[in-house]
């Protein structure tokens, strides 16, 4: 049974992996995105950057997920039921639910990039102007001031706020179950169903501590190859 | 021919007037020391020459071009502003030296990113290179930093880090050095250093303005010296007649005030 178990549980614990790292790979260069929308000059772009962190941010990441998955079914349904032939209702009616593994990437990325533009955002105005002044009067653009003097320093004073972030990220994929995502606590609580058994869900407890470990010894190896310098 | 003319700058911040109306020309090879009271408009001055700050009103004329013109509606190119800066050589109060790149690459960092526009630069680029870092270690050697090319800033001492910084400006060959309180940072122990590089410029007949509160340096190394006071010239006058002589009764009382 205990192997039976591992091996289920493994293969849950491959999509909590998967929905990790896809999260990763797209919400970080996003959220870079809209960190750079939240300190535009423009103020439209600006005003809708804080507007969509501050939904995302202040809504529950799981009723996040509901939404994304079921709405567009919801709405289709609703435009069949309603039809009145023109063309916006017709285009409403083909609207079905996201697969629902997509469904699950699009609110993990979109919630994190939110949180994670936040952090940039500390990062990047927590450089004093000074650097950007220096970078002027050496003749720099403002790219090659950001990318080779600023963006260092601010991944170096990131690195603390961003591996708690991640870490939170990897208890967070067990809300995918929300919306029927085959991760490793649902594959844990088939136990109970199937076989009256709670301990493998206790069980999962072991990966992410492992997993989480893991992370913790890596964001440290980071710090550590980054203290070469102060400031 | 003036190397610098400033003509009637006007700068303000919100609504509090810095800069009313400030005029004053120097020669090719000329030390300028500007003292005054803080916010006198000194340092203010000195950032709209170099574009760090943008002036309301006036011109800047440099070599006879005019390099920058208030009454100008159009706003200038990024491009065409980092071309303008270049003529001058900035060092900060607080060095904003990049903590991330030890001395040598805080020095050639620019130069290598700038040769890059260089036509010749894909067939030469190692040559480019090797000039700009036997350039950037004959600076930082006659500095007194031969044995410092790759500490990084944290590791130095103010003055060395100030010296660096020094260093870094005049690895673009800069026709004027601006200098803004460039030892109000350091302890007074280790200002001397940094002094002794900046006299070893004016020595080597480097166009200069330095804004500073070490009168005693000021007077030793300058041609001119400029009072500023309420964002205006006050007096202006060489450093035997500002201080042994000064006219006005704001100098008098700035002069008491001050420690030679």
């Amino acid at each position: 049974m205990f192997v039976k178990v591992t091996l289920s549980l493994l293969e849950g614990f491959y999509t909590t992996f998967e929905i990790f790292i896809l999260t990763l790979l797209f919400a970080l260069p996003l959220g870079l995105i809209i960190c750079f929308g939240s300190m535009s000059k423009f103020q439209p772009i600006k005003w809708l950057s804080k507007l969509l962190i501050w939904v995302i941010r202040g809504t529950p990441l799981m009723l996040q997920l509901i939404i994304i998955y079921y709405g567009p079914g919801l709405v289709g349904t609703w435009a069949q039921a309603n039809q009145d032939g023109s063309a916006i209702m017709k285009w409403l009616a083909t609207w079905q639910c996201f697969d629902r593994f997509l469904a699950v990437m699009m609110g993990f990325v979109l919630n994190y990039a939110c949180y994670f533009s936040e952090i940039y955002r500390g990062g990047i105005e927590s450089i004093s102007k000074g650097q950007y002044e220096a970078g002027q009067v050496l003749g720099l653009t403002k790219s090659q001031t950001f990318f080779k003097v600023i963006l260092f320093q601010v991944i170096k004073r990131i690195v603390p706020p961003m591996s708690n972030e991640i870490i939170t990220l990897v208890k967070d994929t067990s809300l995918a179950r929300i919306i029927m995502v085959y991760e490793i606590i649902w594959n844990a609580q088939k136990f109970i169903k199937s076989d009256g058994l709670l301990w493998p869900l206790f069980y999962t407890g072991v990966f992410y501590l492992a997993f989480s470990g893991i992370l913790s010894l890596l964001f440290g190896y980071i710090e550590k190859k980054m203290n070469y310098y102060r400031g | 021919m003036a190397i610098l003319e400033i003509k009637n700058l006007v700068k303000s911040f919100d609504k509090t007037e810095v800069l009313k109306d400030v005029s004053f020309s120097m020669e090719k090879g000329e030390v300028v020391s500007i003292i005054g009271s803080s916010g006198s408009g000194k340092t203010t001055l000195l950032r709209c020459i170099n574009f760090l700050e943008k002036a309301d009103k006036g011109q800047v004329v440099l070599n006879g071009e005019v390099i920058f013109d208030g009454d100008k509606k159009k706003e200038m190119l990024p491009a065409e502003i980092r071309e303008k800066q270049l003529k001058f050589g900035f060092v900060f109060q607080s060095f904003n030296l990049f903590p991330q790149y030890n001395v040598i690459d805080n020095v050639t960092l620019a130069p290598k990113l700038i040769a890059k526009s260089r036509p010749d630069f894909k067939q030469n680029k190692a040559k480019i290179y090797a000039e700009i870092e036997e350039q950037a270690k004959n600076l930082l050697n006659s500095a007194g930093l031969s044995d410092k090319y790759l500490s990084y800033p944290c590791e130095l001492s103010g003055g060395q880090q100030q010296r660096v910084a020094i260093c870094r400006a005049l690895q673009l060959n800069p026709e004027i050095m601006l200098f803004d309180e460039p030892t109000s940072a350091l302890d007074p122990e280790i200002t001397n250093e940094v002094l002794k590089v900046i006299k070893s410029l004016a020595d080597g007949n480097m166009t200069m303005i330095i804004v500073t509160h070490e009168m005693a340096f000021a007077r030793n190394v300058s041609d001119r010296i400029v009072f500023m006071d309420d964002g205006v010239i006050a007096e202006e006058g060489t450093p035997e007649e500002i201080f042994t002589n000064p006219k006005s009764k704001r100098l008098k009382e700035f002069l008491s005030n001050v420690r030679m």
